[in-house]
C-alpha cells in the first residue's frame, strides 16, 4: 500500500460515489455511511460490481431481513438472529453471498458499519 | 499465618493470614467489598484504596493485615447505601463532584475523617486532608466543593432534600443529579476489576521491553510446568486474523515475528491465580534480534530507514490543506513571525487501569456458545467487530463496565483482544487485569506534533496568512490515525479568519507508542501552535493579544481554513465576555513584575468543531407499558455525564419525569449502534438521534392519544422508534487542497490563565483560569462545568509536567499527575447561543475545554518572563534553561 494521500486516499477513507443518480458517501470498507441512501439500483449496482448478476428471491429474503432488523434495532443481526430471521443456515447464507455475511450480505443491504470517529 | 480479627463496617470477621497480604486485597477478594479501588499497583500514589481504620484515613494497599488486629475498618460500603446514603455520599452527588466515579470511594473516605476531626474545614485544610487523592476529571474544584457542602450538612446548616432540585425546577438547565452518581458514591457500581467470575484463568502477558526486533524464539517449557498454569498462548494460537484492525490492519493481537514498540505483547499465560501466572512468565524466555529504532518521524523518513510495517510507507498519511495564496500573502504582509513548535507523547491517563474481564454464555443447543466481553470501551459495536475478524469468533457480544475515565484512550481495543483470545483458546472465563504500569505499556499515546509555523499580518492587524507545516508521530500502529490528522486540518485557523492558508501535515510510524485519540485528538495540538503565534504576532505589531483576537475573530460569512463558511460563531460575545477579567487581570499582574516571583497573564481561544462531515448516530425509543420511555444507544459514559445526557433530553421532550426514563446504553445485544463516546460528539450526534426518535414517537402518541405501550400498540402504531441525526455536509477533505466538508456545528471558548513563575527554580504556578464558554443551549450545568474544570486542569498538566516516555513513565508519580496540591481557582462564565441543529439547542464540550489552555498557559508564561517555551512540557527545568540562556 502507498501512503495516504493523492490516488490512494480510497484506501484508508471515505469516498463518494455517484450511484442511482446521487451522490453517495462510503466508507473505507465499501460500505454506506447512511442507511438510508440504500435503494434497490444501489444494491443491483453494488451486487453486479461483486460479480452477483441473479438476483433470487434468497438474496431478497435475506437483504430484507437485514434492512428490517436495523431499523427496529439500529445494528446489524448476528448470525444466530439471521438464521432465525431468514430460515436458512450460515453454510447457505454464505453461498448465496459469495463475499459472505458482512461484507457480501451486510454490505449490500445497505446497513452501514459502526462508526468510527471522525 | 496468624489469626486476625477485623470488624469490618460493623461486622466481625475472623481471618489466618500471612504476613504479606494487605488490608485492600482482603477487602475486595475476601469480603467482595468492590467499592474499595486499586489504580497506582499499591504504591500508595492515588487514594483510590483509602478507607478508614481506626478512625484514622489508610491506603489499604500499603496496609498489612497482620498489623490489624481487632480493627475497626470501614469502608466506603459501610458509610452508607444507595437506598440509604450517609449524608457526604449525597454531598458528592449533590456537588457534581462525581464523573466516572474511580476515585470517589477514597475521595469519600478522607472527607470522612476529615470531617469527624474538623468538621467546617477550611480550603487549604481540605487539600491537606485529601492530599493523597488522586482525581483526572473534576480538576479538584467540585471534590472541595462537595467537602464544604458535606460538613453544611454534618453541621445541620442545610439539608440534601434543600439542595435536591425540585419538580418544579424542569429539567432543562438544571443540575439534576447523574443517575449513575449515587452508585459511585456508594461503592455499589462495578468497574472491570470488580467482577468476579468463578474459576476464571487470570492472566498474565509477556510484552516487549525492546522498541524494535525481530522474535527469533520463544520458550515456554519451564513455564507451563509451573503451578497452577493453565497454558500459553502465542500469535500461532489465534484462530482469526489476529490483527485489530481500525482503520489500518497493521496492529495485532500478539505478535508473531516482530515487536515494534516497547509493550508489544508477544505472549499470554493463564494460571489459576495472577501470582501463579506472574511467576510463570518470569520463566519464559524469548530471544529478540534487535532492529533499528525509528525514535522520531525524522528518523523514519530518511532513505535508508527500514519500514516499520512490511505493507506499508513509513509515511503512512500525508495531507496539505491550500487556501487562497499563503507565500503571497506573507511576502506582502507587514509582520511576519516564524516559529517551531513541539508537543509531547502523553498518556491520557484515565485513573483506572485497563482491564477486561470474559465468560461464556451458554446457548441453546446446536448453537456456538456465547463469549461475553466486558471492559472499558467507549465504541462497543465498532470494538465487538474488530474482535469477531481478529478472533475468528462470531457469537460474542460486549458489554461496557463502569469506566474510570477514559479521555480518548479507548476509541481503540486495547486489553480486550488479549481476554478474548485467552477464553476462546482455554474455553474457560479469564480476567485480565493488568497492572498500571503495564496499562501504561499497553495503551495509546497523545500523538506528538512538530510544527513550523509562520503568521503574518498586515498594518492594520488583520491575519493575512498562516502555514504549518507538521510532522505527527504516529508511533507503531495506525489506530485511528488520519482521523488525528484530518481533525487538526478541519480546525487548523482556529477561532480566526484566516484567508490563505498552507499547511502540509504529515503522519509517519516510529518505533514510539501508538498514537490514537486523547481528549482534542489533534487539534490540541495544532492550537497551541497557532494561539502562542498569535502572542507572538500581536506583540511583533504591537497589539494587545485580546484585542488582536477579537479583531480577527472569523465571523458568520466567512470561511474556515478547509473553506467552509460559517452561519454561527459566537467567539467575539464570549470576548466580550472575558474583556472585564482580562483588564483586572492585566491591572493586578503590573503589582508583580519584579523580583524573584513574576506574574503574567495569558490567553488562549478554541473553537472545536462537532458533528463531523458525514457524521451518522443513530438511537432507538421504546414507549414502556407505564408511560416510562426506555432508550436504546451504546452511548459510553466514562465519566462525561451522557446519562444525563439522555434522560433529561428525552424527560425535556417527553414531558415525563426522570425517574420514568430508563437507559440500555452499555450492552451490544440491547443497543443501537451509536458511534463512539469520542470527537464530544455524544450530545450533539447521538441526543440529535434521540429527539429525532422521540419526535416519531410523541407523534404516533399524539395520533392515537396513546399514553403507554399498550395502547399505542393497539392503535396499530409501533412502540419503538429509531431516530437518527446525520451531517449532511458529507465527504473526504480534497486531496490535493485539504478543503471541503466540516463540523456542523462548534463550541467556543476564551480562557484566561493567571499565573507566577519562580525565575530561580523555573516552577509555574497557577492561581486562576476564568473561562467563557458557549456551548449552546445547557442541559445539565454541573455536567457542563464539570468537564470545564477537568479539561483546564488537564490541559494544565499536557502544558506544565506531563509526558510519557516508554520505559520510564511507569505510575502516577513518574507521570506528574495533577493532585489537589497542584488545583487552582477557576472560574467560568457560560453563554448559551442556541446551536440551530443541536439537540434542544445544544452541542457538546468535553473536549474544547482544554483546547486553549496549554497556549493560555506559554501565553502567560511569556508576560511574565519575556520567554518562549515552545516545546512542551514546559517543566521548570526548560524555564529556568530559557531565563538563564548563558547557564
Amino acid at each position: 500500500m502507498d501512503a495516504h494521500s493523492g490516488d490512494h486516499q480510497a484506501d484508508h477513507g471515505p469516498c463518494v460515489r455517484v450511484m442511482d443518480s446521487r451522490k453517495i458517501l462510503f466508507d473505507g470498507e465499501g460500505f454506506l455511511n447512511d442507511f438510508d441512501d440504500w435503494s434497490e439500483t444501489v444494491f443491483e449496482t453494488l451486487a453486479k460490481e461483486r460479480g452477483l448478476t441473479q438476483i433470487t428471491d434468497q438474496h431478497l429474503r435475506v437483504v430484507r431481513f437485514m434492512r428490517e432488523y436495523y431499523a427496529y434495532h439500529g445494528r446489524a443481526p448476528m448470525n444466530r438472529q439471521l438464521k432465525e430471521g431468514t430460515g436458512l443456515s450460515v453454510m447457505a447464507l454464505e453461498k448465496v453471498f459469495p463475499d459472505g455475511l458482512k461484507h457480501g450480505a451486510r454490505r449490500l443491504s445497505g446497513l452501514p458499519n459502526p462508526k468510527t470517529c471522525n | 499465618m496468624k489469626q486476625i480479627c477485623l470488624i469490618v463496617n460493623g461486622a466481625r470477621h475472623e481471618f489466618v493470614i500471612g504476613p504479606e497480604r494487605v488490608l485492600l486485597d482482603l477487602l475486595r477478594d475476601d469480603l467482595g467489598l468492590t467499592g474499595t479501588k486499586q489504580s497506582c499497583d499499591r504504591k500508595g500514589q492515588c487514594g483510590a484504596c483509602m478507607v478508614i481504620v481506626n478512625g484514622r484515613t489508610a491506603l489499604s494497599c500499603l496496609t498489612k493485615v497482620h498489623s490489624l488486629d481487632n480493627a475497626q475498618v470501614t469502608t466506603v460500603e459501610g458509610l452508607g447505601t444507595p437506598e440509604n446514603p450517609h449524608l457526604i455520599q449525597q454531598a458528592f452527588v449533590l456537588a457534581g463532584a462525581i464523573q466516572c466515579g474511580y476515585c470517589t470511594p477514597g475521595m469519600i473516605m478522607a472527607t470522612k475523617a476529615l470531617l469527624d476531626e474538623i468538621p467546617d474545614p477550611s480550603v487549604d485544610q481540605i487539600k491537606k486532608a485529601l492530599t493523597r487523592n488522586l482525581c483526572r476529571c473534576t480538576g479538584y474544584k467540585k471534590i472541595i466543593e462537595a467537602v464544604q457542602l458535606a460538613g453544611s450538612f454534618i453541621r445541620r446548616e442545610t439539608t440534601p432534600d434543600a439542595m435536591y432540585p425540585k419538580s418544579s425546577d424542569g429539567v432543562m438547565g438544571v443540575s439534576h443529579p447523574r443517575p449513575s452518581a449515587l452508585a459511585k458514591a456508594c461503592g455499589t457500581a462495578h468497574f472491570t476489576a470488580d467482577i468476579r467470575l468463578k474459576d476464571a484463568l487470570e492472566l498474565a502477558v509477556l510484552r516487549s521491553a525492546v522498541p524494535h526486533a525481530r522474535i527469533v524464539s520463544i520458550d515456554v517449557s519451564a513455564a507451563e510446568k509451573m503451578p497452577g498454569v493453565a497454558g500459553v498462548l502465542t500469535a500461532s494460537d489465534i484462530k482469526g486474523t489476529n490483527i485489530l484492525k481500525y482503520l489500518v490492519a497493521d496492529r495485532p493481537v500478539l505478535c508473531k515475528d516482530r515487536v515494534r514498540y516497547i509493550g508489544d505483547p508477544i505472549l499470554i499465560l493463564a494460571a489459576d491465580t495472577q501470582a501463579q501466572a506472574d511467576a510463570a512468565l518470569a520463566t519464559v524466555i524469548v530471544k529478540l534480534e534487535p532492529l533499528p529504532v525509528m525514535s522520531c518521524p525524522e528518523d523514519s523518513l530518511r532513505d535508508d530507514a527500514i519500514k516499520i510495517h512490511d505493507d506499508f510507507p513509513n509515511l503512512c498519511f500525508e495531507q496539505p490543506q491550500i487556501k487562497g495564496n499563503a507565500e503571497e500573502a506573507l511576502k506582502n504582509s507587514a509582520a511576519v513571525i516564524e516559529a517551531q513548535f513541539n508537543t509531547q507523547i502523553n498518556h491520557q491517563a484515565p485513573l483506572e487501569p485497563e482491564a477486561t474481564v470474559a465468560y461464556w454464555e451458554e446457548q441453546e443447543e446446536g448453537e456456538d456458545a456465547k463469549l461475553v466481553i466486558v471492559g472499558r470501551s467507549i465504541n462497543i459495536h465498532f470494538h465487538l467487530g474488530m474482535l469477531q475478524s481478529a478472533l475468528g469468533w462470531e457469537n460474542m457480544s460486549y458489554r461496557e463496565a463502569y469506566s474510570g475515565g477514559q479521555f480518548g484512550i479507548k476509541i481503540d481495543v486495547i486489553s480486550e483482544g488479549i481476554a478474548g483470545a485467552a477464553a476462546l483458546h482455554f474455553k474457560r472465563s479469564v480476567r485480565y487485569i493488568p497492572s498500571l504500569t503495564e496499562s501504561m505499556l499497553m495503551s495509546s499515546k497523545r500523538h506528538a506534533f512538530k510544527m513550523d509555523v509562520k503568521l503574518g499580518a498586515d498594518a492594520q492587524g488583520n491575519l493575512t496568512a498562516y502555514c504549518n507545516d507538521y510532522l505527527v508521530d504516529k508511533g507503531a500502529y495506525y489506530s485511528i490515525g488520519h482521523v488525528v490528522v484530518n481533525r487538526s486540518l478541519l480546525m487548523l485557523s482556529g477561532s480566526y479568519n484566516i484567508p490563505n492558508v498552507n499547511a502540509r501535515a504529515r503522519m509517519v510510524y516510529t518505533n514510539n507508542p501508538w498514537g490514537s485519540a486523547a481528549r482534542g485528538a489533534g487539534p490540541p495540538q495544532v492550537n497551541f501552535a497557532l494561539e502562542c503565534a498569535m502572542d507572538m504576532l500581536a506583540d511583533k505589531i504591537g497589539m494587545d493579544p485580546f484585542e488582536f483576537r477579537l479583531k480577527n475573530s472569523l465571523q458568520p460569512g466567512q470561511s474556515k481554513s478547509t473553506g467552509r463558511i460559517v452561519q454561527q460563531w459566537c467567539l467575539p460575545e464570549l470576548m466580550e465576555a472575558m474583556r472585564p477579567h482580562y483588564e483586572r487581570a492585566v491591572q493586578e499582574v503590573k503589582a508583580h513584575r519584579q523580583g524573584r516571583i513574576k506574574r503574567g497573564v495569558g490567553l488562549g481561544t478554541g473553537a472545536f468543531g462537532i458533528g463531523g462531515p458525514g457524521d451518522v448516530s443513530v438511537a432507538a425509543v421504546e414507549l414502556d407499558i407505564d408511560g416510562g420511555i426506555s432508550v436504546y444507544a451504546a452511548a459510553a459514559d466514562p465519566g462525561e455525564g451522557n446519562d444525563s445526557m439522555l434522560s433529561q433530553l428525552t424527560a425535556a421532550f417527553m414531558g415525563i419525569p426522570l425517574e420514568k426514563v430508563r437507559l440500555y446504553t452499555r450492552d451490544t445485544d440491547n443497543t443501537a449502534a451509536s458511534g463512539p463516546a469520542a470527537g464530544s460528539r455524544i450530545t450533539y450526534m447521538i441526543g440529535g438521534a434521540l429527539i429525532n426518535a422521540l419526535e416519531q414517537l410523541k407523534t404516533a402518541m399524539q395520533e392515537t392519544g396513546a399514553r403507554t405501550s399498550e395502547e399505542l400498540e393497539t392503535a396499530g402504531k409501533s412502540k419503538r422508534f429509531l431516530g437518527s441525526k446525520k451531517n449532511e455536509d458529507a465527504g473526504p477533505l480534497d486531496t490535493q487542497t485539504g478543503q471541503g466538508p466540516s463540523f456542523e456545528s462548534q463550541v467556543h471558548a476564551v480562557q484566561m490563565v493567571e499565573l507566577e513563575v519562580d525565575t530561580e527554580s523555573g516552577q509555574v504556578s497557577i492561581l486562576k483560569m476564568t473561562t467563557t464558554v458557549d456551548a449552546g443551549q445547557v442541559i445539565n450545568p454541573q455536567n457542563l462545568t464539570g468537564q470545564l474544570e477537568g479539561g483546564m486542569d488537564m490541559g494544565v498538566g499536557f502544558a506544565l509536567r506531563e509526558e510519557y516516555i516508554a520505559g520510564k513513565t511507569r505510575d502516577w508519580v513518574s507521570f506528574k499527575f495533577p493532585t489537589i496540591r497542584n488545583s487552582f481557582e477557576m472560574e467560568t462564565i457560560v453563554r448559551e447561543t442556541p446551536r440551530p441543529k443541536g439537540p434542544l439547542g445544544a452541542t457538546g464540550v468535553g473536549e474544547m475545554c482544554m483546547v486553549p489552555t496549554a497556549p493560555a498557559v506559554i501565553n502567560a508564561i511569556k508576560n511574565a518572563t519575556g520567554i518562549w517555551i515552545c516545546d512542551l512540557p514546559a517543566t521548570p527545568e526548560k524555564v529556568k534553561a530559557a531565563l538563564n540562556p548563558e547557564k
